[in-house]
């Protein structure tokens, strides 16, 4: 039987949450639909095994997954089924969606990152267009997320810092490894600004959540202490919005102008309908778009929202790439070996010198590049000695002492370059003809390409990030920059602009097309920044969040 | 995956004669005796038995979330192994010295298919010898304590199988 509801929100991530918590301490009437489970702090752990080798947080692909058309170099396309080729999109599927499992790197997007077609002008083949909002229009709802979310940091001016309302983050920065001073010292010899790295992550109890515990087990591990700024945390388990778990929602309806109900499967396959005045859908980037074109009527017959033929559309990553150097301990002293190994502290690093920069005389966007030490995974780092210095397997005794050495006297430090993933034609979220998944719904379709700009940025952001490591006397240092979307920094595909006829949604992310329609996951950028995303998508829902509650007043 | 499927297809047809001439001999060895063997080939005897590691390979076999094909693979190695004992020594692969059992590691490893089987088997080696007491693996955390590891924690309190 359908019930009736002030808001239904499809998706319980970073897009979805904020909107539940701010309109059901408001007083209305809030439901959310969440595809997973509800696993709360009492709940989760760090077993390897569990989380990082058997994929415990994500469906199994035999039974959900993408296909994915990838563009090769000549211009054909090769079909990938995700299912056969172990090639997974999905995140996080439990309440709160995948900011659980984020290392919570929390960077805002730069005031010119809202106008990049303007500062840096046209690129070929790519459709990059300024945002309908500015930086200040966002700027209070990125400080809202500090608040309420919890960022833990320091302000430390340089070159890129972005403007502030406030002058220091509302928790003071988490401890950190004593390598990051090897780091600093490295970065004044070569001129760089260190930039201690935001987290969204608590250095002390607050807001009715405990401190880390410095773990060694953040990025990709649900946090069992409260202190991460998971959605589930910070937001669904301090309102009084109701959540329905096990709910794959697979259909919309509607009229010509509004939403009127959805459609979702539970657990045993059951059908069942929601009512609802506002519909809020938020169910990461690739599976919103997946939904709308899924949602075919006769207001609608190209799906849900899409008469301009947009939704889906410009879907975006973050482009870049990664590095990494190693320390080994016959090149360092005592001191230096015993910093080098101290376990749970974070190294929190970052470097924005380069978020925009010239090279022959021409502008380019550039990005941001975070260090960080290699995940403490130890069956993951055991498994990269398989192979020894002359490239042959190797096994038995000689294995052992490979593993032993580089494991106990060794440590590496990585690091991640974020830039723009310019949206392009050619990168776009469609529904495959013939795949279907257990629900016998059609699967999301993932078409990519990369643009070459991305590479190009992407190097030059890696090659300063080198000089980093060799300063500090790394060795084995080595990168890789390349057009391999990182399923976990996924945006677009439903962008938001002034124009019904070239984007999905107006400036409130309220579907164009319909008047009780809002997508508030990562759908809506038309460019990504040069950051991860989930700072932004909080401070975006926040804003949505107050329109959606005059509307409803 | 890709290249693992077209060795499915052409392996088949290309030692179903030679299966047909050693039937007798095949008969005689199991793909998890032949697990068992390879194990201790591949890392040492005493990690291996703190590490539970055949148990464990037998707990992959049966595991929700280990795909079909992955298990198929699994076993399908052992098989393709010992057709390659045969080819080479007329001998089922642990009925080998172990000598013979090395330099056969060594011939497979040349090949796509044995350098991935053997890195697969090596994988699970690290996850017995590394994972979670709780599946009882890594006894006394013996892997552990041998890499001076600390679990994060939580630990699990029981098993994802």
């Amino acid at each position: 039987m359908s019930k009736m509801y002030d808001v239904c929100i499809i998706g319980s991530g970073a897009g979805g949450s904020p909107i539940a918590y701010e309109l059901s301490n408001a007083g209305f009437k809030v439901l959310v639909l969440e595809k997973g489970k509800d696993l709360k702090e009492k709940d989760v752990n760090k077993d390897e095994l569990a989380v990082s080798r058997r994929d415990m947080f994500t469906p199994k692909l035999q039974e959900q997954r993408h296909i994915i058309n990838d563009r090769n170099k000549d211009g054909s396309v090769t079909r990938y089924d995700g299912a056969e080729y172990s090639w997974s999109f999905w995140n996080g599927s439990m309440v709160g969606g995948s900011s659980n499992l984020m290392s919570g790197y929390f960077h805002r997007m730069k005031p010119n990152d809202f106008k990049l077609k303007s500062v840096f002008g046209e690129i070929k083949g790519a459709n990059v267009v300024d945002w309908c909002i500015s930086y200040e229009d966002l700027e209070p709802y990125y400080e809202k997320v500090e608040r309420l979310i919890g960022v833990s940091g320091e302000v430390k001016k340089h070159k890129f810092l972005e403007p502030r309302s406030t002058s220091k983050f509302p928790y003071p920065k988490l401890e950190e490894n004593g390598v990051t001073v090897w780091f600093d010292k490295a970065c004044d010899a070569l001129g760089f600004e260190s930039i201690p790295t935001p987290r969204a992550v608590l250095s002390r109890n607050g807001l009715d959540r405990n401190t880390c515990s410095y773990s060694n087990f953040c990025g990709s591990y649900a946090c069992a202490t409260g202190a991460k700024g998971s959605a589930r945390a910070a937001l669904l388990q301090k309102c009084d919005a109701e959540i329905v778990t096990d709910a794959f929602v697979y259909k919309l309806e509607s009229d010509a102008k509004k939403i009127t109900q959805v459609h979702y499967y539970d657990s045993d396959l059951k059908s069942h309908t929601v009512d609802a005045k506002i519909f809020v859908l938020s169910a990461q980037a690739i599976e919103s778009s997946r939904l709308l074109l899924n949602s075919k009527n006769e207001f609608f017959p190209n799906g849900m929202a899409n008469n301009n033929g947009q939704v889906g559309k410009n879907l975006i990553f973050s482009a870049g790439g990664s590095g990494q150097g190693r320390f080994n301990f016959e090149d360092l002293n005592e001191d230096e070996q015993k910093e080098l190994m101290q376990r749970g502290l974070f190294f929190n690093r970052s470097l924005q010198d380069w978020y925009e920069y010239e090279d022959n005389n021409q502008a380019f966007k550039g990005g941001t590049i975070d260090f960080l030490f290699e995940h403490a995974n130890v069956i993951s780092r055991a498994s990269r000695e398989f192979i020894n210095d002359e490239g042959e397997l190797i096994w038995g005794e000689e294995l052992q002492k490979k593993i032993h050495k580089t494991l106990t006297t060794s440590k590496v430090l990585s690091f991640e370059v974020f830039n723009d993933w310019l949206p392009t034609d050619e990168c776009f979220v469609s529904v495959d003809a013939k795949a279907k998944d257990k629900f016998g719904v059609a699967v999301g379709a993932i078409n990519l390409w990369g643009h070459p700009h991305d590479l190009e940025v992407g190097e030059h952001l890696a090659k300063n990030a080198v000089k980093v490591l060799k300063e500090m006397g790394a060795k084995d240092i080595s990168y890789s920059i390349s057009s391999a979307p990182p399923p976990n920094l996924v945006a677009g595909g439903c962008r938001f602009g002034n124009d019904a006829k070239t984007s999905v949604l107006d400036k409130n992310c309220k579907v164009h097309e319909l008047d009780n329609l809002y997508v508030t996951d990562a759908s809506f950028m038309p460019t990504g920044g040069s950051v991860p995303y989930t700072w932004t998508i909080y401070a975006n829902s926040f804003r949505v969040a107050d329109v959606i509650k005059k509307d409803l007043i | 995956m890709q290249s693992r499927r077209s060795f499915f297809k052409t392996t088949f047809l290309a030692t179903s004669l030679l299966a047909l001439t050693c039937k007798e001999v095949l008969a005689l060895t199991t793909p998890l005796e032949i697990l068992e063997v390879v194990q201790v080939d591949l890392f040492p005897q005493n990690m291996i038995s703190n590490a539970n590691a055949f148990a464990y390979l037998s707990l992959i076999l049966k595991h929700s979330r280990v795909t079909q094909e992955d298990k198929d693979y699994l076993r399908n190695g052992t098989r393709w192994l010992n057709e390659e004992s045969l080819k080479q020594y007329n001998k089922n692969y642990t009925q080998l010295s172990k000598n013979q059992r090395q330099k056969l590691l060594k011939i497979i490893a040349k090949e796509s298919w044995g350098r991935g089987w053997i890195k697969t088997v090596l994988g699970y080696i690290m996850e017995s010898t590394l994972g979670d007491p709780i599946y009882g693996i890594n006894k006394n955390e013996s892997g552990w304590k041998w890499l001076n590891h600390e679990s994060g924690l939580p630990r699990p309190k029981e098993a994802l199988l």
